[in-house]
């Protein structure tokens, strides 16, 4: 009897393997050759035992989400590759260190945007783009959050090209999902090759929680006793609510509902069967617009009424403040390495991919005449929405775009499109490559802190570029290995 | 603990008691049915008294189709306390609270559930309905096993336990009266259905022998001092908890659902048959139950709606919060 050889008739292509070296032979690099002697010997039985096995402890622990749009609700597994990604630690300290790099400037510049705008005046970057951003809240104008910082938790998004580089593709400073996959993703590996893990010195995850924990307290209003931190989710029927609970539950904090919180003489309280019991730091998975009816949209029901005064005068602290959004804005985005040099004095250590913007007149005639080589997406969209993909697109689609980008050019940008990194992953064929990219998750309290590795999210339809869950993504854990 | 929290775990607990009360209560009528009942106008007569009892008399299936009101009160999406319904929202409540509820517990609730979604159980049901009951009946035995062995006894589980035996003491007065909406005198077969209902044959029987009356079935649902399912029992239960949440003395209240169940209690524990006979059976059940939804309403005030510091703090209209109040 033959021994199984599962990557036989996988091919590298023109793309950039995360696993493989060349094109040729199929020869592993260093970091994962036990991943790939270990799968290219499993047997059927056991890629499907330990296929259903992963399902069903996701199914059966409720780890799901919910697709919009989908009657009833459906709640659906994010699904789970049972490959795991490798980085060796050399690579891992460097983006580690290109991301705190990072989030330090966007904080510098969200205080520079709210204050004295000196960036504007030492034009670096333009006033018009600033002011023109959807996320830009003129509340906030003035206001020093708590230790001075925005962006508290940041998911930042980074892919490789074709030779292999890193690159940002951008940074979710709002409420960034995918860290209760993270976690998952590493139990559920851990329980179904917990041989495989033996020798090959990966970090751990587990941290994440503590950190937040530790990243949320240390904005307390009141230092005089033990924080009282609360996670503020919009309810059971959003698309992250496992996320809500799992991390409310792993900190040890309580997940409240915006009806369950008041707001009285400027503090806000939730409602206890023991009474009021005030609350100091919000962690809030809601965005700006539906956190007060009385500054923002006036119909939400989600958030609390009164809720902004509190945070002006200090009595409360939200994680992320108030107007991050503009630091993820797409057009802000491009000038993040300008921001960099700006306020660090330093060299980017992770390149943005080109981006040309939409209401720049030589770009936009660029980008006009180029559509078909090119990404276009909205300015201030998450999730996969709002995008087109040049070269899979119809002319049809085309056309509507370069109507929208005439119309409201501020609110577009494009990019050329990078041939996102591949790795091997089960498909319907068998292992095959699929395009991959990485969301780390940065807190910024006390320090910086990155656990290793971060969510890989990986697009299972064939050739597709979009590894959202809600466009068909599924994940992957990701292994930082301490050098050999 | 959060007040919409201690209301998800209240309402959670009842459902799954609900849904247990219904299951068995399909159980022992399908079964009494099958040697008492010989066509389908002595069918429906049979079944009416007991959908009167659990206000299910919308659920009313073609009139040759009482063969299959059993599979309507269990898959029916329509009717809220189908079985189906009342895991549905047992998990649902459940979902809200999960970092309140063992692993284990969780395991087990949202098996049930992928089970009724899946399909499995409509299948198991088809195969025969009693294997289905069973497994419903076996599950809200683990679950509240699971609830008082995993969770620990503080403020949550007085919750879990409150609506537990708010909801039994409901479903055993209802239990029995269905005696009283019978046609005829209640037969020994009757009887013998209510105590099953309850899960009270063996425990009756060590107390009364064979002597199976109206008069013993109902004293013994009703006045049982240790049968964890009489009315007496789960109300001194929901007393004791009362208590021991707001830390008052008992014989003594706080607020207004200890005051009300406190008198209640005393009611119950100094009444007896000759009472209950010169009041009507009937009424005395009808009474019952209308105290038994106002304390579900008093406790959701006291702990959840908090309309003293509300007031006191005259802010913001508590509006929307009633409004997430769940249907009795």
């Amino acid at each position: 009897m033959s021994l199984p050889n599962q990557f036989q008739g996988y091919t590298v292509e023109h793309f950039f393997d995360e696993m493989f070296l060349d094109r040729e032979c199929l020869q592993a690099r260093a970091h994962y050759e036990k991943i790939f002697h270990r799968f290219d010997r499993l047997t059927e039985e056991e890629i499907s035992e330990r296929r259903q096995q992963a399902d069903a402890s996701f199914l059966e622990h409720g780890i799901t989400f919910t697709v919009y749009g989908d009657e009833g609700g459906t709640e659906r597994i994010f699904p789970f590759d049972l490959i795991p990604r490798v980085i060796p630690e050399s690579e891992w300290t460097v983006i580690e260190n290109g991301l705190r790099q990072r989030i330090l400037a966007l904080n510098l510049f969200l205080n520079d945007i709210y204050h004295g705008r000196k960036i504007i005046k030492d034009g670096v970057i333009p006033e018009e783009m600033v002011n023109s951003s959807k996320n830009f809240r003129p509340e906030m104008v003035g206001f020093d959050p708590p230790q001075q910082i925005y962006a508290h938790i940041c998911g930042t998004d980074l892919i490789r090209d074709d030779q292999g580089n890193y690159l940002v593709l951008e940074d979710n400073a709002r409420c960034p999902s995918g860290a209760s996959y993270l976690l998952e993703n590493r139990q559920i590996m851990k329980r179904a090759f917990p041989q495989t893990f033996g020798g090959m010195s990966v970090r751990p995850v587990e941290a994440y929680p503590d950190l937040l924990l530790r990243t949320l307290e240390h904005l307390s209003p009141r230092k005089s006793q033990k924080p009282v931190c609360v996670l503020l989710t919009p309810g059971v029927y959003n698309s992250a609510y496992f996320e809500h609970t799992f991390l409310a539950r792993q900190m040890g904090i309580e997940i409240v509902e915006g009806k369950d919180l008041i707001s009285i003489d400027s503090c806000i309280y939730m409602r206890t069967t023991r009474g009021l019991v005030q609350v100091d730091v919000i962690y809030r998975r809601l965005d700006d617009d539906f956190l007060d009816p009385m500054v923002f949209r006036s119909e939400s029901m989600l958030g609390v009424a009164g809720l902004m005064e509190a945070y002006l005068k200090g009595n409360v602290a939200l994680a992320n403040a108030v107007g991050t959004g503009v630091a993820d804005d797409k057009v802000t985005y491009a000038y993040v390495p300008e921001m960099i040099k700006y306020y660090l004095d330093q060299e980017p250590i992770l390149p943005n991919v080109p981006t040309y913007l939409c209401w720049k007149d030589c770009d936009r005639a660029y980008v006009l005449d180029n559509l078909e080589n090119l990404v276009v997406k909205a300015a201030n969209e998450s999730g996969g929405y709002g995008m087109l993909i040049g070269n899979q697109s119809t002319a049809k689609e085309r056309e509507e775009f370069t109507r929208l980008i005439k119309a409201y050019p501020r609110e577009y940008i494009a990019q050329p499109i990078v041939s996102l990194s591949r790795h091997p992953t089960f498909c319907e064929e068998g292992i095959a490559g699929r395009h991959v990219d990485l969301r780390p998750f940065i807190l910024y309290g006390e320090d910086v802190e990155i656990v290793p590795g971060g969510l890989t999210r990986v697009a299972l339809k064939k050739g597709s570029l979009v590894v959202n869950s809600s466009q068909g993504g599924g994940s992957k854990d990701t292994w930082v290995l301490r050098e050999f | 603990m959060l007040s919409r929290v201690a209301d998800n775990l209240y309402w959670m607990s009842r459902y799954i008691e609900r849904a247990d009360g219904m299951a068995r209560m399909i159980q022992v009528h399908q079964n009494q049915a099958l040697e008492y009942v010989q066509n389908d106008q002595q069918l429906k007569e049979f079944w009416q008294p007991v959908l009167q009892s659990i206000c299910a008399e919308q659920v009313h299936p073609e009139s040759d189709a009482f063969q299959k009101i059993g599979k309507v009160l269990i898959f029916s999406e329509s009717y809220p306390n189908s079985i189906i319904s009342c895991l549905f929202l047992a998990r649902e409540n459940a979902r809200m609270v999960r970092d309140q509820l063992s692993e284990e517990l969780w395991l087990e609730l949202n098996n049930i559930y992928l089970f009724f979604r899946n399909g499995d159980a409509l299948d198991l049901y088809n195969q025969g309905s009693d294997l289905l009951l069973d497994r419903i009946t076996r599950f809200s035995l683990v679950f509240q096993g699971l609830a008082d062995a995993t969770v620990p006894h503080s403020e949550g589980w007085r919750f879990l336990s409150l609506g537990k035996y708010l909801e039994r003491a409901d479903q055993t007065s209802r239990m029995i009266d269905t005696l009283n909406l019978r046609i005829k005198e209640p037969t020994r077969a009757d009887l013998m259905s209510v105590l099953r209902c309850c899960i009270a044959l063996s425990a009756f029987r060590q107390q009364f022998r064979g002597n199976l009356s109206l008069q013993n079935v109902a004293s013994f649902l009703l006045f049982s001092e240790d049968f964890p399912r009489s009315i007496r029992f789960c109300i001194r239960t929901i007393d004791h908890s009362l208590h021991t949440l707001s830390g008052v003395p008992t014989g003594t209240f706080s607020n207004e659902a200890e005051r009300l169940t406190g008198s209640t209690l005393a009611m119950v524990n100094f009444t007896d048959w000759n009472q209950v006979q010169s009041k009507g059976l009937h009424e005395t059940l009808d009474e019952l139950q209308t105290t038994l939804i106002e304390i579900g309403q008093r406790i959701f005030e006291t702990y959840v709606l908090l309309p003293s510091e509300i007031k006191s703090l005259g802010e913001r209209s508590s509006a929307n919060f009633t409004q997430a109040q769940q249907q009795q």
